[in-house]
Order: structure tokens, then sequence, then C-alpha cells
């Protein structure tokens, strides 16, 4: 009760410094400094029709590849912290009840699904959307694989080779922007083609492949982690 | 030089291509990951050493094609070089230390060490504030896996409160910078800054957001117990790496952002790092577990790097000097800590005995305690002084006051752990063995721990002119142990000698009296030292370094000279005295009263500073703000060292468990390190008044009751070498007395008093010293009749004993004269009646002395014992012939005194006509004296003699005398409670009062800190209670309301 | 507060979720009610960063058409807060990932998901 009670004024506390914020709060009329550059010049300067994505993998490219590193690092850690065995949980594994209509559907919805992520990921720099979005939704395909087919066969091994070739292509890349172009991570390595094509936004669409390959796996890779640990009880 | 932007590029390509690393290879992972952790340390190290060197300029990283605030730019300057290289350092050796327990998780956890290191280099390089955000998230996952490394109970749901706090910090963290990018329409830190951007109330709320989760991220008291909870259940390997790496980089965080925040806020985080200091010490002393205890401690010392940081606009440029020096100390420190801590692997420090299976593990614990707790030579040393002198500059005395409380309370559980490690003897039957993987990154931090202290020393102005060439002699000791005593034992002598011989023409006379009795005296202790066989390992570096201390006194210029030496001297001595018997409370206790008392002669010598421009020992005499003050601490400080009533009762004990030889070291002539500095503060600073009262009145009568309670307690002595220190502490009551008597013949009295002292104290203590050896007890009712025995030893007691007592003729008797007539010169009457008493009940312990040891029956057990040690007596005689000298020609040590003492207080002095002394109020000579006395001795001697000869001898064990046998034989031995008597009459006197004081003392606080450290009740939702109404009332103080 | 628009109302649902996530952190006694909570107090920031980047009567800054093409900084939203956004929400992602991790491990020690059985280490 005094413990109830004591939570509540904290949280009304904390509420009147939201209110503070809140009351200060005005609407903004127009960009801010930089952004009012981004969007002067990101056409120019980086190529991509998606100014949020010239924002997240140019201008902002050093936290996005942190952006990625997390995901890997959590995806590092769950595997180690789960130590799945892997050559027992085949012994021990529940069989769980399966739907042949689930199973028949997902069969033919994975491919689809993995089309569409690709897509969203290859047109990141175009239309909304990216490698993170794209890689989700691949991953969101497997994660139907796995709840649908009665043995999903996630190999581990082929998983975390795309993540490190994918990791390690990104980290490539962005050292090339130090020797070929201007700095870490600088998209114009390539030639930034024809503005709203495919083809433009120099490194943009292959950092995008790569990042979305890399979240769409590690994703992945998680859920199965999970999934496998709770098979072996 | 190799671009920064390689150490984010190599270290997240090779956690990247780990993946490609099939599950049975983690070797090669492990090798790959310590190269990549290499490189990027070398290359942080290339910064900075050219920083250093070449003075280049800072180096700024852009990334993309386009320049900041539309790019995020990384920097390396000089800070971020010497931040990163710490990083990156215990990153590779943190890892080198746990490479087996991270190849038996797995590659991945290769994977989780880089990715913290790779996070926490941006982290202090960038200067974008959400990137700032990205790093520190990765850095606090990577912590959260790496806490499971080790997976029970306790790790996981440590690690789980960890992931919940860290949770909401750094949604704060956001909020706080999200609404900055509101306000500002930029991330860069430098160009929010450059903007004059206008007040505003959300903008204001937006940086106390972004501060305080900074802030909290240090782990503030109370609001850290998820951080505790890691410390004390994660992996040590582990938490060295939040500890060092960590927690040094949101030290650069708040660096890096406090030009954000406005002044007030500033004070309020200093304040909250003091207040966290002082309680998470506080609360450390209590912990028995020695991984939480050390996350106390990193707890208070980022507390005090962020009170450091705080009050920047207050301590100018120097901050950057002191924040580096206790931050490097912390960092090498800990990290050794928390390793050996792995090594070991007991849960209580109380079983830490088993560290003594292990010498090499044993030193570097040592070493790490040292660096630790702030003493010298390494690099926490300077940076506490510093710290302290620019808090006295400005007048922060409640901060000074906090800074050394906090300092004491760790301290005392450093100083605990490190005595029970050396001295416990709950024995445990293993034989600890360390990897060589984990040697070599404990062998490298400590020695960088002394190239650090050396660095550090080096860019300070003053420090950079400490001598230390007589600490490189003492350390240099520690790499001949190997060798046997003998050796050992010349090479010291030697030593010692040479360094007087060549130094000792610069001195001028008071420097070359305390010279004389420090290395000449300790010449002759050494002697003794020839009695022991073997190789008697960690002596000789102590007993160096305590010399190397006392010549550092003596020849400092500068108060951050003589404060260096005194420390050193205390390290030094620590160690002699705990290398007696049962020595670790004793041992305890003096470290403690030695460094109060330290803490309170460096807060007088940071008020001395005041207003100066520099800080030679000469301003002192030249004091205009705080005078009293001054004088008070430093006089205090020094009077732990003299052991003065009240501050006294470390000595007993310490000095009657000493070693043979170590007991007139300490006794004889450490005790005169305090006379020495007290001689120091009066000449500089003469009378001092509060008030009306003057401190040297107040002093008189400290040192009259101090000379009557330690003459009493002696004379209540079951234990010989307790009798002697007991004495001990009335010897240095009577000096006190004769130095607060503020006149030529007081001073000349307590100088050369000072001397005599130390010639029949170590004479007293050597002659017992050596009956305790060939005796193994220290109990006088075990002893008896061994005059036949020990006759050498005998004569060397009986002489002793009649300096002590101050009858004629030996130089004792000149020290009484003089005495006295100082007393009648001042009028102090009263006092002196006192002193006479107490002069008396000598007498008591002295018969009490030669009687029951010598004197008497001899013990059945004692039929077989020989004299006492060649090598012991040695020394014994050398004195011996001295103090004849002394006493025949009494001016060749009283002139010098006076003359010395001439231009202080011309008035008063004595004249000399040959040996003969005239004073004011009559006059003696030394030599007729002795002619005289020995001529009435030698008669009587000759009567009795004669008298005797019809006596008849009984043998020992006639059963004449027989009776019943008693249940206890030894308590109706006649010298068991010898003064039976005069106890009943006056024992309620020496009731323990002051002891029961300090006890009490000791409780308080114990019982304070385990009061504090319930709130940390485990709980999850508590800890974050902790933390949100830890912003709400930091918010509320910093902003008066809503 | 005259003209309270949707950005005012967003915001206040961002705060609001905020402080239901915190309230709940603080008083579920439910491990996965906790993590729940800890996602709820995401999102409320996520809402925050996405009505800071939100202008009024403006489009989304991806500049299909020719007509945005030019003096583009006058028609679009801001384009940062959305790139933070994504990220924020990653960072979320993993770490939540993580912590249901933990729980499972936690479960797996002691049978049981509820906070107060895990005071393993304290004073």
């Amino acid at each position: 009760m005094l413990r109830n009670s004591l939570i509540l004024i904290l949280i009304l506390g904390l509420a009147a410094i939201m209110l503070s914020i809140f009351v200060d709060y005005t609407p903004k009329e127009k960009l801010g400094p930089v952004a009012e550059h981004y969007a002067n010049n990101g056409k120019e300067e980086v190529g991509a029709a998606n100014l949020v994505t010239a924002v997240v993998v140019t201008y902002r490219g050093l936290d996005t590849l942190g952006e990625v590193s997390i995901l890997f690092l959590s995806a590092a850690i769950i595997g180690f912290f789960l130590k799945i065995r892997n050559e027992e949980h085949s012994k021990n594994q529940i069989v769980i009840r399966y739907s042949e209509i689930l199973g028949t559907g997902a069969k033919i919805l994975v491919p689809i699904i993995i089309l569409l992520g690709a897509y969203v990921f290859i047109n990141g720099h175009l239309t909304p959307g990216g490698g993170f979005q794209g890689g989700a939704i691949i991953a969101s395909a497997f994660v139907l694989m796995l709840i649908a087919l009665p043995r999903p066969a996630l190999n581990h091994r082929v998983l975390s080779i795309i993540e490190s070739f994918s990791g390690l292509s990104y980290v490539i890349i962005g050292l090339l922007g130090v020797f070929l172009a201007a700095g870490f991570l600088d998209n114009q390595i390539m030639s930034l083609g024809t503005f709203g094509t495919i083809l433009s936004a120099g490194a943009v669409p292959v950092i995008y492949i790569l990042i979305g390959l890399k979240v769409g796996t590690e994703l992945t890779g998680i859920i199965g982690n999970l999934k496998e640990i709770q098979n072996e009880e | 030089m190799v671009d920064p932007i390689y150490i984010v590029a190599v270290l997240l390509g090779i956690s990247f291509s780990l993946g490609f690393i099939g599950k049975k290879s983690e070797n090669i992972a492990g090798i790959l990951s310590l190269l990549a952790l290499g490189f990027t340390t070398l290359v942080s190290a290339q910064w900075f050493y050219n920083f250093v060197t070449a003075d280049i300029e800072t180096y700024h990283i852009f990334t993309t094609a386009f320049k900041p605030p539309f790019s995020i730019n990384l920097m390396m300057g000089k800070e971020e070089a010497l931040f990163t290289m710490m990083i990156n350092a215990i990153g590779l050796f943190g890892g080198l230390y746990m490479f087996d327990r991270l190849k038996a998780a797995g590659k991945n956890s290769f994977i989780a060490l880089l990715m913290l290191i790779m996070g926490l280099n941006v982290v202090v390089m960038t200067r974008d504030l959400f990137n700032l955000f990205v790093f520190l998230e990765i850095s606090s996952i990577a912590v959260a896996g790496l806490i499971v490394l080790t997976q029970n109970t306790k790790s996981i749901s440590a690690g789980f409160k960890f992931m919940i706090a860290t949770g909401i910090i750094s949604g704060l963290l956001l909020l706080g910078i999200a609404f900055i990018y509101n306000y500002a329409g930029s991330l860069n830190i430098d160009h929010i800054l450059t903007q004059n951007l206008e007040a505003a109330k959300g903008l204001s709320i937006a940086i106390f957001f972004l501060m305080i989760a900074i802030v909290l991220e240090m782990k503030p008291f109370p609001a850290n117990g998820w951080g505790l909870d890691v410390y004390s259940s994660a992996e040590s390997g582990v938490s060295s790496l939040l500890s060092s790496a960590y927690a040094t980089a949101t030290v650069f965080v708040l660096m890096k952002l406090l030009p954000f925040a406005p002044e007030n806020l500033q004070f309020l985080i200093a304040a909250i790092g003091i207040i966290t200091f002082v309680f998470s010490n506080l609360m450390g002393m209590r912990q028995d577990n020695p991984n939480r205890m050390l996350g106390y401690s990193s707890i208070s010392q980022i507390g005090l790097l962020a009170a450091v940081i705080g009050i920047s606009s207050v301590i100018g440029e120097y901050t950057y000097f002191i924040v580096i020096s206790i931050l490097i100390s912390h960092f090498l420190a800990k990290s050794g800590l928390f390793w050996i801590a792995g090594i070991v692997k007991q849960e209580s420090i109380k079983n830490w005995s088993v560290l003594r299976s292990n010498k090499l593990l044993l030193v570097l614990f040592g070493v790490f305690i040292f660096a630790l707790t702030g003493l010298p030579p390494f690099p926490g040393f300077f940076g506490k002084w510093e710290l302290v002198m620019h808090l006295a500059e400005t007048k922060n005395f409640i901060w000074i006051f906090a800074v050394l409380i906090g300092s004491f309370f760790e301290v005392v559980y450093m100083f605990r752990w490190l005595g029970y490690a050396v001295k416990n003897d709950i024995i445990i039957e293993t034989k600890l063995k360390a990897k060589i993987h984990q040697i070599i990154p404990l062998l490298l931090f400590a020695a960088a721990a002394f190239g650090a202290g050396y660095y550090v020393s080096s860019e300070h102005p003053y420090a950079s002119l400490i001598n230390y060439l007589p600490l490189a002699v003492a350390l240099g000791f520690a790499f001949i142990e190997f060798l046997p005593v003998f050796i050992k034992n010349t090479l010291a002598i030697a030593a010692m000698a040479a360094y007087f011989y060549f130094n000792y023409e610069s001195y001028n006379e008071l420097q070359v009296i305390f010279a004389a009795i420090f290395i000449i005296g300790g010449i002759l202790t050494l002697i003794a030292g020839y009695a022991y066989k073997g190789k008697r390992q960690g002596f000789y570096p102590f007993a160096l370094m305590m010399f190397a201390g006392l010549i550092g006194l003596v020849e400092a210029t500068t108060t951050l000279e003589f404060f260096f030496a005194w420390e050193l001297m205390t390290i030094g001595s620590y160690f002699l005295i705990l290398r007696g018997k049962k020595s670790i409370k004793h041992a305890l206790s003096y470290i403690l009263f030695s460094i109060g008392g330290a803490y309170l002669i460096l807060a007088g010598f940071g008020l001395a500073a005041i207003g100066k421009p520099d800080i030679s020992i000469g301003i002192l005499s030249n004091i205009e703000l705080y005078a009293p003050w001054i004088f008070g601490l430093l006089a205090i400080g020094f009077m732990t060292k003299t052991a003065s009533i009240g501050l006294h009762i470390w000595l007993p004990g310490a000095h009657a468990e000493a070693e043979a030889d170590v007991s007139p070291m300490v006794s004889a002539i450490l005790l005169k390190a305090g006379v020495f500095g007290l001689i120091m503060l009066f000449l500089a600073m003469g009378e001092q008044f509060i008030g009306n009262i003057s401190f040297a009145y107040i002093l008189s009568w400290v040192g009259v009751i101090t000379a009557l309670m330690g003459n009493m307690m002696a004379a209540f002595q079951e234990d010989a070498k307790r009798l002697l220190a007991y004495s001990s502490i009335g010897a240095l009551g009577y000096v006190l007395f004769g130095l607060s008597l503020m006149s030529h013949l007081g001073w000349l009295t307590a100088i050369s008093f000072s001397v005599t002292h130390f010639m029949f104290k170590a004479l007293l203590f050597l002659a017992i010293g050596g009956v305790v050896w060939r005796l193994k007890t220290k109990d006088m009712y075990k002893m008896g009749g061994l005059i036949k025995k020990m006759p050498f030893s005998f004569i060397s007691v009986l002489i002793g004993i009649i300096v002590l007592a101050g009858v004629p003729p030996l130089t004792g008797f000149a020290g009484k004269w003089l005495f006295f007539q100082a007393v009648v010169e001042k009028q102090w009457f009263l006092q002196g009646a006192v002193l006479f008493f107490s002069g008396i009940i000598a007498f008591l312990y002295c018969f009490r002395l030669i009687h029951s040891i010598f004197l008497g029956q001899p013990k059945d057990e004692h039929r077989n014992v020989k004299e006492a040690p060649f090598w012991i007596l040695v020394p014994q005689y050398a004195i011996l012939m001295v103090i004849m000298l002394f006493s025949m020609l009494p001016n060749s040590l009283l002139k010098p005194i006076g003359d010395m003492l001439m231009p202080y207080f011309p008035d008063g002095a004595i004249t000399w006509d040959g040996q003969m002394a005239t004073t004011a109020l009559g006059y003696w000579n030394g030599k007729t004296v002795m002619f005289i006395v020995v001529g009435v001795f030698a008669i009587v001697f000759g009567w009795l003699v004669f008298m005797n000869r019809n006596a008849k001898k009984v043998k020992q064990f006639n059963i004449g005398y027989a009776a019943e046998r008693p249940f206890l034989p030894e308590t109706t031995h006649y010298a068991f409670n010898f003064f039976a008597p005069y106890k009943k009459a006056i024992g309620f006197l020496v009731a323990p009062g002051i002891t029961n004081f300090w006890h009490r003392v000791d409780e308080g606080a114990h019982s304070v800190s385990d009061k504090f450290t319930k709130i940390y009740n485990g709980n999850a939702q508590s800890y974050l209670i902790h933390i949100v109404a830890f912003i709400l009332v930091i918010y509320l103080i910093s902003f008066g309301g809503f | 507060m005259q003209n309270i628009g949707i950005e005012q109302i967003s915001l206040a649902v961002g705060f609001i979720l905020l402080l239901i996530g915190i309230w709940g952190m603080l008083s579920q006694k439910n491990i996965l009610k906790i993590i729940v909570s800890f996602t709820i107090f995401e999102t409320g920031l996520n809402v925050i960063l996405v009505v800071i980047g939100y202008i009024r009567n403006k489009t989304a800054p991806i500049l299909d058409t020719t007509e945005l093409q030019t003096n583009t900084a006058e028609k679009i939203v801001d384009p940062i807060p959305q790139a933070l956004v994504l990220t924020s929400i990653v960072i979320g992602l993993g770490v939540t990932a993580l912590l249901l991790v933990y729980a499972l491990k936690m479960h797996k020690e002691k049978k049981s998901l509820l906070i107060n059985d895990y005071k393993d280490t304290k004073w």
C-alpha cells in the first residue's frame, strides 16, 4: 500500500515534469537548420529520393552501422545465453500439433513474403521502407515457417555466414569510402546514377541490401533460438 | 598515424567475421579478437604518444563526404586518445585475462567483448548526441551479455536488473536528446553549443534529462543498487570491464557534455558525486564479499570524479590533471583487484589468507590496494593532493572534509582486506595457481601503476621535484628478495650509510640531528637483523621504504615533498608492523590513525597554501588566514605519530607485537617523525591562539596527561614489550610538553630528550627483544632470574632504565635537570608537579622490568636458555657507548642543539664552561656528577658484597617453601600483577576509556553503514523506484519546483 | 493553448504511454508484464520522436514527384527524427529480445516469473 502510493506520487511527479515540457512545446513551423540543409541538398549530395534513407544510410550512417551492430550483438548474446545444444535437441523435441492447411498455406506464402521483403529493401532509397523494414518482413516469413511447419530445419550455420558476410561487407563498403571517396561510409564510391531510379544514390542500395539480409537473418536467428530452447524443455 | 576510424572499423569487422568461424574453433575467434584489440590499443597509444611528445593538433574524423553538423563526426584529441587507450587496453588485457572463460562460453562472447569496447570507443570520440546514445546502448547491451558469462540465479537476476535500469535510463536520455533536437534543430554537440539558443523551460528540462541520464549511468547513491548487484554477481573479469572500461567512458561523457549543463546543475552533479563518494565508501565498510566491496569502491571513485568534473568551473585548468590521475589509479587498481579476486575465488575477504600461497599475487594485491587508496607513488596520490589544494584555494572546506572522510572510509575496508590477506590465520589448504594469461595482465597493470605515477608527477610543477632515489632503492630490494639476509642486510646498511655520507653536509643542524636519528639509528637497528636466518622476505623493501620516507621528511622543501615522504614512511612502517604476531588488528589501527593523521596534515597544508604563490615549507611561517586551524590540523596530524593521549591506542599493540628489531625501529625511530613535524610546525608558526588560550598551553596539558597516562599504563602491563611501548607514549608526552614550553630550555630538553629516548628505547627494545627471542614469551611473570643466563642483556636493560628514569649519572639525568629548569622558568608548576609524579611512576615500571625479568627465581623451563643472539647485542653495546659518551660529555649533545636553537629562542640559553652547564637557576657538570655517582655506587656495592659474604645459599628447588600447587601457577608468581596495590588505588584512571571510545566510533560507523546498505534490498523494482525518485528529487532541487 | 492540433494530441499520447510504461515497470510483479511495460515506454518515446519531426500540412520526405524536388524545405516534414525513430525501434527490439531471453532463463532457474523472487544479491 505504502509502496503503491509512493509509486503513484513518483508517477505524478514525472507527469508534472512531462506537463512542463508539454506546455512549453510549440509545434514547428519550419525545418531546423540541419534538416533544411538535407531537404535542399539531399538530392544532389546523396541522390536518394527517400530523404529518410539518405539520412539513415549516409548522413547518419554511423548510427545505422551501430544499429546493425546492436541487432547483431543481441543475436550473438542470445545465442550464447541460450547455449543451444544442436546435437541434443532433436532427441527431446516435443512434437507440436501441426495443421496441414496451415503448413501448405505457409509453404505458398513464404516465398511471396520473402519477395516482398526483398522488394522493400531494394527500393529503400526510392520508396518508404528500407533494409530494416525489408529484413523484418523476410524474418516474418521464417517465423511463419517456424510456427507452421512440424520440423522446421533452420540451418544456423548458413544464417550466421550470411549475417557475417553482410556485416563484414558493410564495414568494407564503409572503409572503401575512406579510400575511394571523402570519408567513412561515403556513398559516392559508386556513381550517383539517375535520380529516382533503382541504380541511384551510389552505394545506398547496396548497403540497404546488406542490411536487409543481415536484419532478416538475425531476427530469424533470434526467433529460431527461442523456439529451439522451448522445444528442449 | 593510423586514422582512428580504423578502431571502429576493425573492431566491427572482426566481430562480424567471427560468424564465419565454426563452432569448434573458439581459439581462432579469441586470438583474432585479441589481435583486433591489440591493434586498436596501439592506434590510440600512438595518438596519445604523439599528443604528449609532439603536441599535435586535435584530429577530426568526418564520416561521409559532409562536414558536421550535417554528418556524424568523431574527434581525437589528447583526452580522447588517453581514454580510448585505457578502454582498448582493458579490452585487450581483460580479454586475455578471461580468455579461457570466454572460450568456454563460445565465440559469441568474444563478439560481446569486441562490441563493448567498440561502443565505448565511439562513445568517447563522437561529437553527436544521438550517436552517443546508440553506442552507449551497444555497450550496455554488451555488458548485459557479458554478465551472464557465468550463468547462475544471481548473475541472471543481476543482469535483468541491469537491463531494466539501463532501459529506463537510456529512455530518458533519448527523451532529453529528442527535445534538445526539438529546440536546437541539430544533434551535433559543438553545433548546439555554439548556437545561442533561446532559454526555454522545455530545453532546460531536456538538458536536465540528458545530464541526469549520464549521471545515472555513473551509478550515483542511492540509485545504484542495480550496478552493485552486477558487480557482486558477475564474473570478476566482467566486473573489471564494467568498472574500468564502462565507467571510464561515462566519466568522459560527463566531461564532454558538461558545457550543456547550467551552473547550478553542474554543482548539483558535483554534490551528487561527493555524496556518492562518501556514502558508497561508508557502505563499503560492512562488505564481506570482495567483488561487492570493489563494486562499492568503484562507484565511490566514479562519484568522486563526477564531483571533480562538476566543480571544474571552480577548480579551473587543473581539473583534467586531477581527473586523470585519480581515474588512472582507479582504472589500473580496480582492474587488478577484480582480476585477483577472480583468481582467488573466495566469497569472504576473511578467507583471503589463501593469497599467501602465491607470493607474486600477494605483492600485486598490495600494489593495487595502495594505488587505489591514493598512496604514493601512485597517480591517485597526486590527484588527491591537487584536489585538496584547489578546494582549499577556493575555500570549499566542507568539500575537503567530504573528500577526506570518504577516502578514509575506503582506507578502512581496503586495509582490513589487505590485513586479512597478509596475516589472517584462517588456513585454506589450496595452492593458488594463476594461469599465465591471467598473470601477464596483472603484471603489466601493476607496472603501469608505477609508470603512471611517475608520469603524472612529472607533469606536476612541484611533484617533479620529488627525490625518487631512496624510494627506488627500496623498491629495488624487492627484486633481490631471493638473496639471504646477510647480503641484503649488508646492502641495506651500505645504502643508508652511503646516502647519509653523501648528503649530510647539505643539511642544517636540525636536519642533521633528525637525519642522524633516522639514518644512523636505522643502521644500528638494522645490525640486529644479522641475527635472522634465511631470506626474511618482505622485510627489506618496506624497512627501506620507511627510512626513505623518514629521510624525505628531513629533506623536504615543499609541503608536497613532506606529505609524500610522510605517506611513504607510513606504508613502510605499516608492513613492518604487519609482520608481527597477531598483528591484523594493530596494523589496521596503526594505518587508520596514520592515514587519518595524514589527511589532517593534507588539509592543513591545503589551508596553508591559500593565496600563496608556491607550496614551499616556508609558507607556514607566513600565514595570514586560518592560522589556528592550520596549526591545529597539523599538530593533531603529527600527534597521531607521536601517539599523544587520545591518539595512542594503535601504539602498544603495534610496537609490542613487532619483531625484535622492528620494535626499536618503530618505537625509537618512527615516533620521532611526529616530533620532527611538530618542531617544524612550531618553528614556522610560533605560538597560536584560539581565543585567548595559547595552543602551546593546551599542548602542554596534552603532553603532561600523555606522560602520566603512558607511564601509568606501562606500570600495569604484564607483557614486557607492551610495557616499553606504553613507556614510549609517556616519553613522547615529555617531548610534547617540552616543545610546548616554547622556550630555549624547553626545546633543548625536548630535542635532546628525543635523541636520548631514541638511545634508551632502542637499547631496551633490543635487549628485551633478545630475551623474547630466546624465551618465546613476552609475559614478564613467565620470566625471572635471567641475570646469570643473559648478563649482557641485563647490563643493557640496567643502563637503559637508568637513562629512562633520569637518575644520575647518565644522560637521562641531564634531561630531567634541564626539564625542571624549564618548567620553573615558565612557572607551569601544576604541569611540572604532574610530570614529576609521572616520573615516579616511571621508576615503578623500570623496577618491574629489571626485577621480574632478570632477578628473582629462574623458571624451570629456562634452565637452558642462552644469551641473546650476538647480532642483537652488537647494536645495544654500540648505543651503550654513545650513552656513556653523552653522559660524560653532555655538551657534545646539548651544545649543538643549543646553538641551533639560538636563532629561534635566544633567551635563557645555557652557558657552557667545559662540561659545566650554567643556567639562570643553577649549574651542573656532567663529568663531576658521573664521578661522584660512580664513586658512591662503588662504595655501596663494595659494602653490600662485603655484608653478603655470610649469606646462606638455598637451592632454587628447595621444597622448604613449597605449598599446595595453585590452579594457575603463573598468577601466583610475584611478578604477576606486580603493582596490585597501586592498581587498586589509581587503576580507575587507566581504565580503557579511550580505547572504548574509538571502539564505539568504529562500531557506530559500521552500524550506520549497515543501515544504509539495507536500501539495496535486491528487488529490481525497488531499484527502479530509487532511480525515478532520484530523478524527481534532483529535478525539484534543480528547478525549485515543477 | 489555443489550436490544439494533432501534434499536441500525439505528444500527450506519447507522454501518457511513457508514464504508463514506467508505472508498469515500477508496479507490475510479473516479469513478462514488466517487459511489456518497457515496450510501452519505448513506444511512448518513439511517438514523441515522430511528433518532434512533424510539421503541419507538410508531406513525407520522399521526393518521388518533381513538384517536391524544388523548394523541398518548405514542403516536407523533418526527416531526421524519422531516421532516429528507426534506430530507436531497432534498439528497442534488440533490448526487448534480450529481456525476454532473460525472463526465460530466470524462469528456468526458479520456475517463477515474480520479480520479488529474484532478490539473491543485496546489501
